[in-house]
């Protein structure tokens, strides 16, 4: 019988956990580094925080629990897709088949909800923080032009998402907002001088974002697409951009002394 | 400063540990919720599961009780002691020493009888490639070949019949070593086989699986999940008399003709098939949900989606009923209701109702029909005294009359000809269709108005008319020319408005008064506003039709007279899944249940409550009829049907197979038309179902019986449905077609000169005829016809007929009086209707006593033989 020291030697002298953790660690400072710039998912964040930074009464945590509302997001999201059908016949049933059938269906898609209501409701306030505490200012000016963008794009994130369930919510509100568009100046067909411009229902905004002049088949396979695909994936974009700055600009933002 | 940090820090711990239980109880929460709290149909699967196991378990406690009571136990042990018995014999040394013998040598005989078998296949391949050889080159020694080859195989085939001789004695030597235990363990077995089944039943229910039950109706994706809870809904047994685990009622009616796993459960209860989390879901009873689930006679609503005839339709038979109130009430004729497109104006035509009625009585009419007589059909539109006038000035001035009463209060009717009146009416049986003081109208369906107050309804002169020709004042109505003499009818005028007269009834216009010409137009614009014409044919709006209001508003406001119109009301043909949000509920809203049958319920108890400005009339409908017909209306939806589940009409499937309905032809075409007899018979699938069916009549009755009947019908049932006396004419000389009676109907008399009991009998007999009614029955030679007789009268008594039939004053009321059936009815159809009374008429209560042919032969001959002497 082994002793639990000898046992924990072996395993750390072990090829497999060597080529994981390259290295030993004692818990020096220098090792502590080590280990965050020797990580994939660490390396974007500072070897070194000041305690300042840390106080959750200046920053409210908020922009990293956004952080994780998004990857919740993600999660969930990826799992609803096994169970959906981007198609007007099974949208819905899909969706009623998640509670009625799909094992830990309720809790998966109500996560998806709620988390993304909490996302946009936290997005907002992170947003009022930087904006009270004077964050956005030099050197900060280019970040918060990220963040604006990340903004809309969560925004745009909850509003394509709205129509997937193809319940009489989401088709009304899709149609109260794409009409919305239609009557944009320059982008839509109501909007003025869309008849100099030669802009029709046929080729104007809410064209492009129903895939047609009503909600409909297209409309879903659309938003769907935004939805799960290409907006998410502007996100992460932007999102790297946005943590890379916050570390360029100077650290989190923490009260002047 | 640093022992502060350190309680912060001890503190959170605090914290960190209370969110962490909090949310591993959430956790275990959610998985304990989604398998069970999400999932409740488990528990009656497993409620089920044991209900059934409980059963079983005492039917095979039953089973061996019984075994045992019946013996079944002493037998089984005899019988095992004997199997004992034979096996000790059969392991005997001696037994045994000769039974390993046999088989040695049995196994011997048959390693031979292989090798045999062997060398036989061998010679005859070398057969055939001989043959082959020398079908190809024809040279002689291939042939020679063959037929050594030949005696080879002889010689073979013999060996061969010894060897299966003596393999078969060997055989049969073993059997009969263990013949007795092999045929005892047989028997046990066989007794055991009751209780081994019962057994292994309780086996396999124990080993169902609990899972969701879903039937899946691919051609229209439609999911149900209903048996998973409703798990014994197709059992042939109950299990439990509870829900959910009931049989379906009646199910084989329902079930047996729509397969559960074909059809689903939702496509006729409706519900949310889908959801399986709670009852109230499941059977769509929560908010935001439009289809919640029919349960009893309402689902009844969901045949009209597939079948095309209701009436008649077992198992509908309520919806069946309900239907006939759009007849009834003439929904179609405002309304597009589609199956009803074809059917003629429910009321009556009023092109010359100004020279029929009293302007008085019109005007008291149009206020309120029900004040009037009770069971008025037509509704109320709740006009004005001014409103109610103007339609009438309109009307009147149509037929180009004034105002006008007139009053027979004070005239003395003649008493002789009242008393010949009185007989004439009862002889015709106008109480038939007629109520006159709350009597009669027993043929509902006639809807034939009450004429307990007509004396001051109407004039003589237009009565008289009316009696003389109905069809001249009203082609198409229902009410037959009875075949009068202008003397008769004189009669029957004057005792009908001598005694039916009202002795409240106002008579203003006694002396007539002009109408005025903005009286008229008023009159008109009414009409057209709420529609008259829809129900009623007038004059000057023959061709009246309401502008689709889509149309209106793109402009148009003429149309040609077939191009798209619409009818005054809404379209009703998919009102039953009109989609909630587009019923207008206005004042209502708050005031009842916001769900589309309380709409329609609302609708037609009080059609102008839910705002101002609506036009349907009250038609003052009972608790009941309102049911019924929102019943109906619930089930005209534009649901979602695979074709492969569609019934369609027999109209239909004649118009889609090319088939021409039955049409009657030639003078029969003519009496029909004067007589109305499909009034109440039924010919070839047209008419009503109130008396008998006379499709096949030529064949069913006797020519001599059915003159006499038509010119003096008598009672064949004695039930109240008594044929009236129409005044056919038995006529064979020709000079009686030439009586007044048949002034009006001058084209006969050129046409063929025929009576019209002729006319009748002649179609009866060409056309009215089945090929399988033998025109006579089989004879039996060997034996006299008087014992044939005296065996079926003995049949008769044997049988019981007596409780339903009655031979003379004897017998029950159930069935037709057979007294003078020798007279009535054609041997070969007594024959034919006591092998299967049902082939001619379905829905007989006539039980199947299963005849043999010879005891029809004796019951047929004994009917034939009683007859009533007439002379």
């Amino acid at each position: 019988m082994k002793s639990l020291p000898e046992i924990s030697e072996k395993v750390r002298k072990n090829l497999i956990w060597k080529s994981i953790f390259r290295r030993d660690y004692r818990n020096s400072i220098r090792d502590r580094a080590q280990a965050v710039f020797g990580n994939v998912f660490l390396h974007l964040h500072p070897v070194q925080v000041r305690e300042s930074a840390v106080k959750l009464r200046f920053t409210w945590g908020m922009g990293g629990i956004t952080f994780f509302a998004f990857i919740l997001l993600v999660i969930t999201g990826v799992v609803l897709m096994f169970y959906y059908h981007p198609s007007i016949d099974q949208a819905y049933t899909d969706i009623k088949d998640l509670e009625f059938q799909v094992p830990f269906g309720v809790i998966l898609r109500n996560l998806h909800r709620w988390g993304a209501h909490f996302m946009v409701i936290v997005v907002m306030i992170h947003m009022f923080r930087v904006f009270m505490t004077g964050s956005y200012k030099a050197p900060r000016q280019f970040n918060w032009g990220i963040g604006v963008f990340l903004l809309v794009l969560t925004f745009l994130l909850s509003f394509t998402g709205y129509l997937t369930p193809w319940d009489q919510l989401g088709f009304w509100a899709i149609t109260v907002g794409t009409n919305m568009g239609a009557a944009t100046p320059l982008l839509g067909y109501q909007g003025p001088f869309s008849e100099y411009l030669h802009i029709t229902p046929y080729n104007d905004i809410r064209f492009a974002l129903l895939g047609g002049a009503q909600v409909g088949g297209n409309a879903l396979l659309r938003s769907y697409i935004w939805h799960c695909v290409a907006i998410p994936l502007i996100s992460i974009i932007l999102m790297f951009v946005h943590f890379w700055r916050v570390r360029k600009d100077g650290g989190i933002s923490k009260p002047q002394k | 400063m640093a022992n502060e940090q350190k309680n912060n820090s001890s503190n959170r711990v605090y914290i960190f540990v209370f969110f962490s239980v909090v949310l591993l109880a959430l956790s275990l929460w959610v998985v304990w919720d989604d398998e069970f709290g999400l999932r409740p149909w488990k528990k009656y699967q497993q409620e089920f599961k044991t209900l059934k196991h409980d059963k079983l378990e005492s039917e095979y406690r039953k089973a061996v009780v019984d075994f045992q009571r019946s013996g079944g136990h002493t037998r089984l042990a005899e019988l095992e002691a004997r199997l004992a018995k034979a096996e000790a014999v059969f392991q005997s040394p001696a037994n045994q020493e000769k039974y390993k013998q046999l088989t040695t040598q049995f196994d011997d005989i048959h390693a031979t009888a292989a090798s045999n078998q062997k060398e036989l296949q061998n010679a005859r391949g070398k057969f055939l490639e001989s043959e082959y050889y020398f079908t190809k080159t024809q040279k002689p020694e291939y042939k020679a070949t063959m037929d050594l080859l030949q005696r080879e195989i002889d010689a073979i085939n013999l060996r061969r019949a010894s060897i299966q001789k003596k393999e078969e004695a060997f055989k049969n030597a073993l059997n009969e070593m263990t013949s007795a235990t092999v045929n005892l363990k047989a028997e046990i077995e066989d007794m055991k086989k009751g209780l081994e089944e019962l057994k292994e039943k309780i086996a396999s229910n124990d080993k169902v699986a609990v899972e969701i039950k879903q039937v899946h109706i691919k051609d229209i994706d439609k999911a149900d999940r209903c048996q998973s809870c409703h798990i014994g809904i197709d059992g042939k047994h109950q299990v439990s008399s509870l829900q959910p685990f009931t049989k379906h009622p009646a199910s084989f009616v329902y079930l047996d003709h729509h397969d559960p796993s074909k059809f689903g459960c939702t496509f006729c209860h409706r519900g949310q098939g889908r959801a399986t989390t709670s009852v109230e879901k499941a059977h769509g009873k929560v908010k935001h949900f439009d289809e919640p689930l029919l349960d009893g006679d309402m689902t009844q609503t969901s045949c009209l989606n597939c079948h095309g005839d209701i009436k008649g339709l077992r198992g509908a038979e309520q919806i069946g009923i309900s239907t006939e109130l759009i007849k009834k009430y003439g929904c179609y004729s405002c309304h597009k209701i589609p199956g009803y497109e074809s059917i003629g104006d429910v009321g009556p035509v009023l092109t010359e109702v100004g020279s029929k009625v009293n302007y008085s009585w019109a005007v008291n009419w149009l206020l309120d029909p029900k004040k009037y007589f009770s069971t008025a059909r037509m509704p109320k539109f709740f006009f004005t005294q001014a409103q109610a006038e103007a339609i009438a000035d309109y009307l009147f001035s149509m037929s180009g009359t004034t105002r006008h009463d007139v009053d027979y209060a004070n005239t003395q009717p003649n008493a002789q000809l009242v008393e010949q009146g009185k007989t004439l009416w009862s002889q015709a049986r106008c109480n038939l269709c007629h109520t006159t003081g709350g009597r009669g109208g027993n043929h509902i369906k006639v809807y034939a108005p009450d004429l307990s107050k007509v004396g001051s309804k109407v004039n003589k002169e237009w009565l008289f008319k009316w009696l003389k020709n109905p069809n001249a004042y009203f082609p198409g109505t229902k009410m037959p020319r009875f075949r009068f003499t202008d003397q008769e009818i004189n009669a029957l005028v004057e005792y009908i408005v001598s005694e039916y007269k009202d002795d409240e009834a106002e008579a203003r216009y006694v002396q007539p008064v002009e109408i005025k010409a903005a009286s008229i137009k008023k009159g008109k614009e009414l009409i057209q506003q709420y529609g008259c014409y829809g129900c009623h044919k007038l004059q000057g709006m023959e061709e009246m039709v309401q502008i689709a209001p889509s149309l209106k508003s793109q402009g148009v406001s003429f149309l040609r007279k077939d191009e798209m119109r619409e009818k005054i009301g809404t379209e009703l043909s998919s009102i039953g899944s009109k989609p909630l949000e587009m019923l207008d509920f206005g004042k209502l809203a708050k005031a009842i249940p916001n769900d589309r049958l309380s709409y329609l319920k609302q609708k037609l108890r009080d059609p102008r409550g839910f705002r101002l400005g609506l036009r349907m009339p009250d038609f003052r409908l009972s608790e009941s009829e309102v049911n019924e017909l929102a019943a109906v209306l619930y089930g005209f939806t534009d649901a979602n049907v695979p074709v492969r589940f569609m019934v369609p009409s027999r109209q239909e499937l004649d118009k889609m197979a090319g088939v021409q309905g039955y049409k009657f032809t030639g003078d029969f075409a003519k009496v029909i038309a004067d007589v109305k007899c499909t009034n109440c018979h039924s010919i070839k699938g047209i008419g009503a179902d109130y008396a008998p069916d006379l499709s096949i009549a030529g064949s069913k009755l006797q020519e001599k019986w059915i003159r006499k009947f038509l010119a003096n019908p008598d009672v064949i049932r004695p039930l109240l449905q008594q044929m009236p006396k129409l005044g056919l004419t038995l006529g064979k000389p020709a000079a009686k077609v030439t009586m007044p009676k048949f002034n009006l109907g001058k084209q006969r008399v050129e046409d063929t000169n025929k009576s019209d009991v002729d006319v009748v009998v002649d179609y009866f007999q060409q056309e009215l005829v089945t090929t399988d009614i033998p025109k006579a029955i089989p004879t039996i030679t060997t034996m006299a016809l008087p014992e044939q007789i005296s065996k079926g009268k003995a049949l008769y008594e044997f049988k019981g007929c007596r409780s339903c039939h009655q031979i003379g004053l004897d017998g029950g009321a159930l069935g037709p009086n057979l007294s003078d059936v020798g007279n009535r009815l054609q041997p070969g159809f007594i024959f034919r209707h006591l092998e299967n009374a049902r082939k001619f008429k379905p829905d007989i209560v006539e039980p199947d006593y299963g005849f043999t042919e010879r005891e029809r032969i004796y019951l047929t001959n004994f009917l034939m033989t009683l007859k009533l002497n007439t002379k």
